[in-house]
């Protein structure tokens, strides 16, 4: 199987040396990416994908677009204030590129449906505003056994983690207790999009195996003082996600 | 022996008074460092125990539950309030 000549040519600029292979850009193209919320870093993340070729996103995201949102929502415009969330963004990343399918959830899935979702899935990109939804995720795509990436943000500063159950120190390895955590938190659109595209880029490393993925590493950036670090993520031998894997 | 400390995440502007280069005795634990931290804190004031920990770029755990490291001179000590804005 190889690229179709439009596809060939809508990827031409990412494919070749130091980039994509055209096995990788077909690799990605028989992808699936969940991405779960779509908000400041979910919606540049599905995106990403969206342009990149992935063959299906699954967006999910409950409630209607408000005015506050559009400070950092990339999918969203000022028309779109009152409409449903999800639908909305589907719309737009099915106009950005009609190789990629794109489905919708317009509502946060629990345990079950989460589970369903990550095991439809080749990798899960987590960007709720809450620990109880991520490690919600963690646990969903550790047993559905595919790769979660986890971004996260605060102010101007962000964090990135990548993570395969099993093989690195997942989620609950490094918030053994969902920590605290404000529901309205003051955040830059500008590092929300930052750290969403980065998750997208180790996603599509991961899926056409182009590079040096994060796994188990923490990316930390803060946009703030302009720093940024690299850590290693450790394994608990008493982490009750991962630590039979 | 000295250690550069880096404060980031949530409510990382209320921590900008801390220094950046900490001095502290020889034998030196984190929990010595974060003795010492916490002690510039505002009265009443501590690091939540869900802070994780790193030294010199290698995640030991949280505030709370972390493995016991000794501290050398030039060692870099993080700590990270956790983030999770969407």
């Amino acid at each position: 199987m190889s690229l179709s000549s439009d596809e060939q040519k809508r990827y031409a600029r990412q494919l070749g040396p130091g980039v994509l292979s055209e096995q990788g850009q077909l690799d990605l193209g028989r992808s699936t990416a969940l991405v779960t919320r779509v908000g400041g870093m979910g919606g540049p993340a599905a995106l990403m994908l969206t342009m990149a070729g992935i063959g299906r996103v699954i967006i999910a995201h409950g409630g209607e677009l408000i005015s506050p949102d559009l400070n950092r929502q990339v999918l969203g415009c000022e028309a779109g204030i009152g409409q449903p969330r999800a639908p909305h963004f589907a719309q737009y990343l099915r106009s950005v590129n009609g190789f990629v399918e794109v489905e919708h959830v317009d509502h946060e899935p629990a345990d079950s449906e989460a589970l369903d979702l990550a095991r439809r899935s080749s990798i899960v990109l987590s960007c709720p505003p809450t620990f109880e939804e991520r490690l919600r995720l963690n646990r969903a795509a550790a047993i559905a056994g595919v790769p979660l990436i986890d971004a996260a943000q605060w102010g101007m500063t962000g964090t990135l983690m990548v993570i395969r159950a099993g093989e690195t120190a997942c989620l609950q390895c490094v918030y053994p207790q969902a920590p605290p955590f404000e529901e309205f938190f003051p955040v830059v659109g500008a590092i929300s999009s930052a750290i969403g595209s980065l998750a997208a880029l180790e996603a599509i490393k991961i899926l056409s195996g182009t590079g040096r993925p994060l796994l188990g590493k923490m990316l930390t950036y803060d946009g703030h003082q302009g720093r940024v670090t690299t850590l290693s993520l450790t394994r608990r031998d008493d982490c009750p996600c991962c630590a039979e894997m | 022996m000295q250690i550069r400390v880096v404060m980031m995440g949530r409510h990382y502007h209320e921590l900008e008074g801390l220094p950046e280069f900490l001095d502290l005795s020889e034998p030196a634990s984190v929990d010595d460092a974060i003795d010492r931290l916490t002690e510039r804190l505002p009265p009443g004031s501590h690091f939540p125990g869900s802070c994780l920990v790193a030294v010199s770029g290698k995640h030991v755990g949280t505030v709370a539950s972390h493995s016991s490291v000794s501290l050398v001179d030039g060692d870099e000590l993080m700590l990270l309030a956790p983030v999770a804005g969407g």
